[in-house]
Parts: structure tokens; sequence; C-alpha cells
């Protein structure tokens, strides 16, 4: 019962987003043992950042990209082109699929994917495309 | 191969066969088994992906074995027949017509894409949101970048792989993709 209480209590301090001392001391009913309170209180203050980050990190979401590899090749030639120098880009992603289905044991699959100088391209506009979204929600 | 055929209309199976012959011709990057299949459920006909994916894969072997080997309409034909299940009447009209308009440009086209060992990246969807609020936390205002990979595998079908980002994550991934870039020219 005691567990449950303080998993609830520190569940809806972080629901709430509360950061001040007052605003959890007084979620205490008012015969509550001062020192006790005020105990629980400091450590509830000191962990909520690091409680806040962790909630962040395991909201339901899409897979998550966890690495990236990349390689720069040239083929030289093949069964039908003796001779060739074509660039062409290897990329590997790593994505880690929805940390919560997976429990303790999250599914990590690879992404291998070949780009050419084109393509390449297509990525660099939409990824520009992306920066400049953030930096005008930024300056908002 | 030959029964889950039959159970493709006959419009559908012609469909399917002009994205291989044109994939082959490198003329689309992949087939989008995913998207067709949708359709043909749509429209009442019980298939799933994994069956039509093997298919796609059976007559784009069928297709490119054929090219190799020079193989006229007529030719074709014959060793389709000769097989161990006849494919539908319906089926093999399809496959005939396909390779009198298409099949001899297949054996023309030879250049520096032939050799797919991976996927082939296709196109890139991308989306910036920022999370509000979850059961966990009522005000999280947490922003995120979530991209769709569109990426032909080496057999040509077309799949979408989508994954969340961090926005530093997001700010480390362009300046990878920049680099790559840069190393691309400079190669």
């Amino acid at each position: 019962q005691l567990v449950s209480a303080l998993h609830n209590l520190t569940r809806h301090v972080v629901y709430r987003g509360l950061t001040r001392a007052e605003d959890i001391l007084c979620l205490f009913p008012e015969k509550f043992h001062q020192n006790l309170k005020n105990l629980l209180t400091k450590i509830i203050l000191e962990n909520i950042s690091a409680w806040r980050n962790e909630a962040q990190a395991n909201q339901i979401s899409l897979p998550r990209l966890v690495d990236m590899d990349w390689r720069v090749d040239i083929k030289t030639s093949s069964d039908s082109i003796a001779r060739m120098a074509v660039p062409t880009c290897l990329l590997q992603l790593k994505i880690q699929e929805d940390a919560a289905l997976c429990g303790n044991n999250p599914v990590v699959s690879a992404l291998t994917v070949e780009l050419s100088k084109e393509t390449l391209d297509t990525m660099l506009e939409g990824l520009g495309r992306i920066r400049d979204q953030l930096s005008a929600v930024a300056n908002k | 191969a030959a029964d889950k055929i039959r159970l493709i209309p006959q419009d559908f199976f012609a469909e399917l066969c002009e994205q291989i012959i044109q994939h082959l011709n490198h003329k689309i990057p992949g087939v989008n088994t995913a998207e067709l299949c949708q359709r043909i459920q749509t429209s009442g006909v019980d298939v799933n992906i994994g069956d039509l994916a093997k298919i796609a894969n059976t007559l784009s072997f069928l297709f490119s074995t054929a090219a190799r080997n020079n193989l006229s309409t007529e030719e074709l034909i014959t060793t389709l027949g000769s097989g161990v299940s006849p494919l539908p009447k319906h089926a093999v009209q399809v496959i005939r017509h396909v390779w009198n308009e298409q099949g001899k440009a297949i054996a023309a086209s030879e250049d520096a894409g032939n050799m797919a060992t991976v996927g082939q990246f296709v196109d890139m969807k991308w989306k910036l949101g920022v999370a509000m609020s979850s059961d966990t936390c009522r005000s999280l205002k947490y922003p995120y970048v979530t991209v769709t990979l569109t990426v032909a595998d080496p057999s040509g079908q077309i799949t979408d792989k989508s994954f969340e980002m961090t926005i530093p994550q997001f700010k480390n991934f362009f300046r990878q993709f920049k680099e790559m870039a840069s190393v691309l020219e400079t190669v």
C-alpha cells in the first residue's frame, strides 16, 4: 500500500509538472508528519527532472533511430560493365521498435540503404527544409 | 504460386506484370506490392501481401531469366506451359501481351544500377511535431522529427520504414548527410 501510494504521488507530481516545493507540500494532508513531508518533498524535487526526462523518453512513439553508419564506395566494375567509376553511398540505420511495446527486450532492426548522388541530394533538400522549419518554430 | 495467381483478377495481374517489367527496365525503382495488395483486397479478393510478394518475385525471376536468354514470346509461353502446374489462361494471356510489348527492352538496358545488393533509397517524407501531453506528463512540449523512408529492397519490392528522432539526433543526422554529400562530391 505504501509503495503504491508513493508511486501515485510521484506520478501525480510528474504529470502535473510541479516544480516548486510549495506545490508539492500542499498535496499532503494537513495532519501529515512535518519532517517526513519536508523530506519527501526534497527527495521528489531532486528527482523530478530525471523522472520527467524518462517520461518523455518512454512515451508512445514510432520506432526510434538509435544509430547510423555510412560509407562511400566507388563501383569500379560489374558482370555487365567492365569499367566504371560510380560513387555510391551505403547507409545503415539502426532502428529500435517502440520501447513500450518491447518491455525489456527492445527489438533493433537494421535498415541498409544505397543512395546515389541524386537521391542523397533529395534527402539533403528534405532535411534542410526540416531545419528551416525548426528554426522558424524556435524563433516564435 | 500458380493457385494464388488464379485468385488475382486479370487487370490487377496485368498491372503487376507491368510494374515488374518497368522495374526490370529501370523505369521505376520498385514494385509497390503493399499498395497493390491493398487495392486488390478492397476489390474483394482475399490475397495477403506475403503471397503477392512471392508471386511478384516469381514473375520477376521469370522475366529476367527470359530476357537473359533472349526468349521470344512463343518460347516464353511454351516454357510456361511445360512447368509443373499450369497457369490460368488469363495469366498466360497477360504475360504474352506484356512480353510482346516490352520484353525485348529488358535485355537492352544494362547500367550501373544493376547490382542491387542492398535496398535502394526511393523517397523520404518528414514531419516535425511537438508532443504536447501524455499519460505520464500533462505538459510535455517535446519536439521531435518523424521520417518515413521509402526503400526498394533488392528484389524490387517497395516498403516504407518510419522512425522518430529527437532534435539533437536530427541535427546529427543532417550533419552526417552533409558530410556524405561532400565526400561524394570529392570522390
